[in-house]
C-alpha cells in the first residue's frame, strides 16, 4: 500500500467526519431542516470500496447519503446547499439528506425504503452487460436490507444472468434499534452460497485500506466476466440512527462496544496524517457551508418542475 | 392508405415488433414475455427474431423487475415490462409509487426514467378477485406516472410508438383482455397526424348527453350512442385514453353543450375516474349540470367468480342506454326502446367491430 494511496483514503475518510461533525454542530440552529442519518463510524466502508472504482462505474445507496456521496467525488459545495435546501443544491433543495446523489460522479440515487435501490443496481448492471461496456454497478446497502424480498429476487437475477455487480452490506449490526440477533435468522454465507455469489467480509470496519484492497480484488474478478460478488464490512455508527445525536444511553448497545471500537479508527489514532490533511479539508467545509449561507431558496417557480 | 381492419392485440404486436425494430436499447421483460403464447400474441416470436436478451422471461420477482427496469433505463435502455395480470403489479407498487414516479423531481430533474409498463386487465370466465383490477386511478393518483388506457387498436397505434421514442418519461398502460381479439377500423393516415396521442379523444359527437369513459366501456358507450339514435338520443362520447392528463377542457365544454353527465369506467366508483370526472366538473362549473351526474361501474365488492354474480357485477349495454335515458327524461319510468339484458362478455364471443 503506497502512502499516497494511504493519505488520499484518509482525506476522504476525514472530509465525511469533519462534513457530518459540522452537520451535527449546526443542526440546533435549523439550518438544516430535515432527518439526517450519519455515517461517522462507517466513513471507511463508502471510501474503501468507492477508492476501487472507476467514476464512470456506478453506486447506488441508502438514505445514509453523505459518505457515499463523498466517497465517489461528489461537490461538497453541492451537498451542503443540498442540506440547506438550497436551489443551488445537486437536486435544487428537493432531494435533501436522504436522496443525495450525482450521475457526473456515478452517485446515482439513494433510497430511504430499505433495499429498493439495490435492483436499481442490478438494472444498470444488466444495461452494462447488454450495451458491452466496461462500467461495473455497486449496490450499497445496510444490514436491515438483508430480510427484504426484494434483496433475493435482486441477487437471483444478478447470478441469473452474471451480471457485473458487487453487492456491498455496511453491517453496524442494528436495523434503527434492532438488532440483528432478533431479525435474522439465517446463515449469510450459506445464503449467498445457495445464489453462487461469491462472498468476502471484512471484520475491521474501520480499515479503508483492508477495505479497499478486499474491494479491488472482486472489482478485478468482476471485470473478468466472473459474475456478482459480495462484500460485508462489519462497522459501527457512533450516532443514533437519525439525527445529530449519541443514543448509547437508550440501552439497546453499549458505549463499551463503540469505545473497544474507535481505538482503532485511523481517523483518530493517526495524529501525524490529521495534522497534515485536517487544514485542507476543514478549508473546503467552511468554504461548502459559506456557499450553502449565501445561496437562494427554491420558491412557486420550482414546486411543479420536474415532475413528469 | 384508407381504412383497414385491425385487431386490439394485432396492434399491440405491431408496436412492440416496431419498437425492438427502431432500437436496440429496447428490451421487453416480463413473464412469458418469449413463450409460445407470448403476452397473449402480442410478442410471440420476437424472441426468435431480436434474441432473447431483447425479449426475456423472468424471475417471478415483479418488485425486483420494475427496479431492475429503473437501473436499465438510467443506463440507456428502454425498458417495456409486461403483467398478465394488472393485479401482479401491485407486487411492485412499492418500486412504482415509491422510485419510478420519483426519480425525476425526487433528484431535483437531473433523472429521468423512461419506461413502459403494460398491465392487462381480464374480465369474464370466472377470473375471480384477483384477474379482474382495474387499477388506474391508484396508479393515477400518483404524481409522477403518466396512466394510459388505449381503448381501441388506433389508441395503441398512436400512443405506444410516441411513448416509447419520444415521451421520456415513465408510463403505464392498461390494456383491457376482452379488446385484445376485437378488430377496429383504423386509419393509418389519421394516426400519424394525431397531435397529442397523451389527451382525450372526442369519439362521437351529440348534443343530449356526454358520456366520459375508459377503456372498454368506450366501446360501449358508442355501442349505446349508436342504440339510442335510434330513439332521437345524441351523445358525445370522449374516451379518456390517458387518465392521468385528461383534456378537462374538452369535457367542460361537452357538458356546456349537452348539461347531461354520465361517467362508464372500467372500475370501481369510489375515489377513482368517475369522482376525478365531477370533481373537474365541480371545480370548472357546476352550474352547467342540468341534471345530477350518474356515474356506471364495478359494483362496490371483489369480483365474485360465479357467472350469475359475475353478470351481476360489471354494468352492461342496458344499463349504459337506461342510464342515459333517465338522464335525458329525468324519469326512472323513461319508455324508451332499450337493448335486451346481455352480459358484455356474451356479445363480445360474436362482436366484430367496426367500433
Amino acid at each position: 500500500m503506497s502512502q499516497d494511496l494511504y493519505i488520499n483514503l484518509f482525506r476522504r475518510a476525514l472530509l465525511i467526519r469533519r462534513a457530518e461533525e459540522r452537520i451535527i454542530e449546526l443542526y440546533p440552529l435549523d439550518k438544516i431542516q430535515s432527518p439526517v442519518h450519519l455515517s461517522i463510524g462507517q466513513e471507511a466502508v463508502a471510501v474503501g470500496v468507492c477508492y476501487a472504482l472507476k467514476s464512470e462505474d456506478w453506486i447506488f445507496g441508502t438514505y445514509r447519503s453523505h459518505a457515499l456521496y463523498l466517497a465517489k467525488g461528489g461537490d461538497l459545495n453541492l451537498m451542503f446547499a443540498e442540506l440547506f435546501g438550497k436551489v443551488t443544491g445537486v437536486s435544487g433543495g428537493k432531494a435533501g439528506s436522504m436522496h443525495l446523489s450525482s450521475p457526473s460522479v456515478g452517485m446515482m440515487g439513494s433510497s430511504a425504503i430499505v433495499a429498493s435501490s439495490i435492483p436499481h443496481a442490478v438494472g444498470a448492471a444488466f444495461a452494462a452487460k447488454h450495451r458491452k461496456t466496461d462500467q461495473l454497478n455497486v449496490a450499497f446497502f445496510g444490514d436491515g436490507a438483508l430480510e427484504e424480498g426484494v434483496t433475493y429476487e435482486s441477487l437471483n437475477f444478478a447470478s441469473l444472468h452474471q451480471l457485473p455487480i458487487i453487492f456491498v452490506c455496511e453491517d453496524n449490526g442494528f436495523a434503527a434499534h434492532s438488532s440483528v440477533q432478533a431479525r435474522q435468522s439465517f446463515d449469510r454465507t450459506a445464503l449467498l452460497d445457495a445464489y453462487n455469489i461469491p462472498t468476502r467480509c471484512v471484520t475491521e470496519g474501520w480499515d479503508f485500506e483492508k477495505i479497499f484492497e478486499a474491494m479491488s480484488d472482486l472489482v478485478k474478478a468482476v471485470r473478468q466476466g466472473g459474475g456478482p460478488k459480495y462484500l460485508e464490512v462489519k462497522t459501527m455508527r457512533a450516532c443514533e440512527h437519525v439525527g445529530p445525536g449519541e443514543d448509547f444511553d437508550a440501552g439497546y448497545r453499549s458505549r463499551e462496544d463503540f469505545e473497544r471500537w474507535i481505538v482503532h479508527d485511523p481517523l483518530i489514532c493517526d495524529i501525524d496524517t490529521l495534522s497534515k490533511v485536517e487544514g485542507g479539508v476543514i478549508e473546503a467545509i467552511d468554504s461548502a457551508i459559506t456557499f450553502a449561507e449565501e445561496s437562494s431558496w427554491p420558491g412557486p417557480a420550482q414546486l411543479l418542475t420536474d415532475v413528469i | 392508405m384508407g381504412i383497414e381492419i385491425l385487431k386490439y392485440g394485432d396492434a399491440l404486436f405491431e408496436t412492440m415488433d416496431g419498437a425492438l425494430e427502431k432500437s436496440d436499447s429496447t428490451f421487453i421483460m416480463g413473464q412469458g414475455a418469449d413463450d409460445h403464447k407470448g403476452i397473449f400474441g402480442t410478442t410471440v416470436g420476437l424472441a426468435e427474431k431480436y434474441g432473447a436478451d431483447r425479449v426475456m422471461d423472468t424471475p417471478l420477482s415483479e418488485e425486483a423487475i420494475t427496479g431492475i427496469s429503473v437501473g436499465a433505463s438510467l443506463n440507456g435502455m428502454y425498458p417495456i415490462m409486461t403483467h398478465i395480470r394488472a393485479d401482479f403489479m401491485l407486487l411492485a407498487t412499492n418500486q412504482i409509487v415509491n422510485l419510478i414516479a420519483k426519480y425525476r423531481y425526487m433528484f431535483g430533474g437531473i433523472y429521468k426514467v423512461p419506461m413502459l409498463i403494460r398491465a392487462v386487465v381480464g374480465r369474464s370466465w370466472g377470473q375471480g378477485a384477483q384477474h379482474t383490477q382495474s387499477l388506474q386511478s391508484l396508479f393515477a393518483h400518483i404524481p409522477g406516472l403518466t396512466i394510459l388506457m388505449p381503448a381501441d387498436s388506433a389508441a395503441v397505434l398512436s400512443t405506444y410508438p410516441y411513448i416509447i421514442h419520444n415521451y421520456k418519461a415513465p408510463v403505464i398502460s392498461f390494456e383491457h383482455r376482452l379488446l385484445y381479439e376485437l378488430d377496429f377500423e383504423i386509419d393509418r393516415q389519421q394516426i400519424l397526424s394525431v397531435d397529442k396521442p397523451l389527451s382525450s379523444r372526442l369519439k362521437c359527437v351529440g348534443s343530449d348527453v356526454t358520456i366520459v369513459a375508459t377503456s372498454i366501456m368506450v366501446l360501449e358507450a358508442e355501442r349505446a350512442a349508436a342504440h339510442l339514435k335510434e330513439s332521437g338520443i345524441e351523445c358525445d362520447v370522449i374516451d379518456l385514453n390517458c387518465i392521468s392528463n385528461i383534456d378537462k377542457g374538452m369535457i367542460v365544454e361537452s357538458v356546456r353543450k349537452t348539461g347531461r353527465l354520465l361517467i362508464a369506467d372500467t372500475s370501481w366508483k369510489a375515489f377513482g375516474v368517475s369522482a376525478e370526472i365531477c370533481r373537474v366538473i365541480c371545480e370548472a362549473s357546476p352550474n352547467i349540470l342540468q341534471a345530477p351526474v350518474i356515474t356506471l361501474g364495478m359494483a362496490p365488492a371483489p369480483c365474485p367468480t360465479a357467472k350469475t354474480l359475475e353478470d351481476l357485477y360489471y354494468p352492461d349495454l342496458y344499463d349504459l342506454c337506461d342510464a342515459i335515458c333517465r338522464l335525458v327524461t329525468g324519469s326512472d319510468k323513461h319508455g324508451i326502446d332499450l337493448p335486451k339484458k346481455k352480459a358484455m362478455t356474451d356479445t363480445y364471443k360474436h362482436f366484430r367491430g367496426p367500433f
